[in-house]
């Protein structure tokens, strides 16, 4: 059985289907990119995945455990962590606490000294490039500091499958380049790895897997040479290049 | 805290203390820097559940259950050490019930909630006569008993009364002190400031949010049972008057939501301003003080209430940010 596995899942606002029956399965330490033009419902998708919202219909398994419907503190505990597409930090709190709380809150019977959990945070920051940053209030980052904010926040709960929204769009050709390092680091780490990106080009580059989404259903799902070559994907779907 | 802030809290700590023998202890004026001291814990016990992200309109409650209960303890003979204690508790309760609606509610509506939640007890103490005495309350409530350890005086007296709510404001002061520092700090902020986030890091709100209003609710009852004990009289309109909801809000707004001083400093400015300045004087505008400084946090912050609501900038360490507000 895969890590993650989503059957059939659906979300209905009012009368908008944002997903229609979407079937995934992410492997153990694959990197799965998700592609698909604006309002196709990828980010719908991971709220469903994190807990944020119930599916309408649906089945979600996590490590052969079954996810429907659990809260999001649930599903983080399991070991899910995500990133959103615009950065959701504690905007006034300084940089270092908004690490700290899910280094302290990871586990419901988490017992840990203060002094370790310190260290941990400190480290998480240290591995994004925010160790400078720790004290700053984190409203006051740049968008780049932001998305590096959102990645350490997310695996400040030690998960074992990292949710990843858009984590190079809006950032400059360096900055995307890191954003390729970061991919590669973590898969490195034993992560697994599902991730929404805007630009083909970075997926290309990291994923095992492409899945391709259209108006709530997915159209296209194999190796990303595969789904890539396929000239209806790259006009249809992907649309231009940033 | 800069020093000009310590040596301003030092004078005034300093003042409270010495406050009793310098005003020669005359029992009008420790009565009324009492109750000062009073809305300071109050003021600080609103602080510290805003401080979680929960806006209440209804402190009053927490302050009457923990009146109420004070006076009937009192009177069925026990201790009144022990009532003031059952008082913070039932406080506590009080307060844990209300606050487990923020598992639906939340901001306005929440607020508006724990206003209901007043009435609910006011009808109640009203209408439960042969428990609450009615609309009439209760009287005759006894006065502390003498402790073996505490001088005679400091227990049936003003100035005991006045030191006994110096020391229940240290303490709700001291407990905020040691909570922004711990665990507890940081979920309260974190659920403050973003809840769903929060949840996605492993923090389940709801138990925090009840624990805030627990605690918040503990030492308005502490304070609700100490006043009863002071009055020695209870009555549903006076002490589930609203005048103790609003009050300890706009004290904490005025003081700086999220300081540490803030709010209780701001209770003693506003209140003995108002009872001492102009209650004398102009006694129908004796409410202005209050009505200014809302207007003064209204014109800094546009937006009110609700617009404070995510952006009290917090402690030391852990907000040093552009936006310091209130004395601490
Ligand atoms: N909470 C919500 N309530 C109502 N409609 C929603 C909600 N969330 C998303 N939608 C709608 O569902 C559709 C899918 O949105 P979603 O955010 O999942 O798209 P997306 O693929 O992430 O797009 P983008 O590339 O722009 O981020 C859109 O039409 C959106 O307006
Ligand atoms: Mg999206």
């Amino acid at each position: 059985m895969a890590l993650l596995e989503g059957q059939g899942l659906s979300m209905a606002f009012g009368g908008l289907l944002a997903l229609r029956g979407v079937d995934i399965a992410v492997e153990e330490r694959q990197v799965v990119g998700l592609l698909g033009p604006n309002g196709s419902g990828k980010t719908t998708l991971f709220n469903i995945l994190s807990g944020l919202l119930h599916p309408t219909a649906g089945e979600i398994w996590f490590g052969g455990t079954r996810v429907t419907n659990l809260r999001p503190w649930q599903i983080s505990r399991l070991g899910i962590g995500r990133t959103f597409q615009i950065a959701r930090p504690f905007v006034h709190s300084t940089v270092f606490d908004n690490v700290l709380v899910g280094v302290t809150f990871r586990s419901r019977d988490h017992v840990s000294r203060g002094e370790d959990r310190r260290r941990e945070a400190e480290r998480l920051l240290a591995t994004v490039g925010l160790a400078g940053k720790a004290s700053a209030l984190a409203h006051t980052l740049s968008l780049g500091e932001r998305k590096r904010l959102e990645l350490a926040m997310a695996l400040s709960t030690r998960p074992t499958l990292l949710l990843l929204d858009e984590l190079a769009s809006g950032l400059s050709p360096k900055g995307r380049e890191e954003v390729v390092r970061f991919y590669g680091q973590l898969k490195e780490r034993g992560l697994t790895i599902f991730a929404i990106e805007h630009s083909f080009r970075v997926l290309a580059r990291v994923a095992d897997r492409l899945l391709v989404l259209d108006q709530g259903a997915i159209v296209a799902d194999g190796r990303p040479e595969q789904v890539l070559g396929s000239p209806r994907v790259v006009t249809a779907y992907l649309g231009e290049e940033e | 805290m800069p020093r000009r802030g310590w040596i301003g809290t030092s004078l005034v700590a300093a003042a409270l203390l010495l406050f009793p023998p310098l005003s020669g202890f005359h029992p009008y004026y420790l009565y009324l820097v009492s109750t000062a001291l009073l809305f300071g814990t109050l003021a600080t016990s609103w602080n510290l559940l805003a401080y979680a992200g929960q806006i209440s309109f209804g402190h009053a409650a927490f302050f009457g259950l923990g009146g109420y209960t004070a006076a009937l303890v009192s009177l069925s003979g026990l201790s009144p050490w022990l009532a003031l204690a059952l008082g913070g508790a039932v406080g506590a309760s009080g307060a844990a019930a209300i606050g487990m609606a923020s598992a639906r509610l939340s901001g306005a509506s929440l607020a508006l909630g724990t206003l209901a939640y007043t009435e609910i007890w006011r009808g109640i103490a009203h209408n439960w006569t042969a428990v609450s005495g009615g609309g009439a309350g209760l009287i005759g409530i006894p006065p502390l008993t003498p402790l073996p350890w505490l001088p005679l005086d400091l227990a049936r007296s003003r100035t005991g009364s006045y030191y006994l709510a110096l020391a229940f404001l240290l303490l709700v002061i001291a407990v905020f002190w040691g909570i922004l520092r711990s665990r507890l700090g940081l979920a309260f902020a974190a659920v403050r400031e973003e809840e769903e986030r929060a949840s996605l890091l492993g923090v389940h709100p709801l138990p925090w949010k009840v624990l805030a209003f627990a605690l918040s609710g503990f030492f308005s009852g502490l304070a609700g049972g100490l006043y009863v004990n002071m009055v020695r009289v209870v009555e549903p309109d006076l002490i589930f008057s609203h005048y103790f909801s609003i009050l300890p809000l706009v004290m904490a707004t005025f003081g700086g939501l999220g300081t540490l001083l803030g709010p209780a400093l701001a209770a003693l400015a506003l209140y003995l301003a108002s009872e001492l300045l102009l209650h004398p004087y102009i006694p129908a505008f004796h409410q202005l003080p209050y009505a200014l400084a809302l207007i003064v946090v209204a014109l800094y912050l546009p937006g009110g209430l609700a617009g404070l609501l995510p952006s009290p900038s917090p402690l030391p360490k852990r907000g040093e940010g552009e936006t310091r507000h209130g004395a601490a």
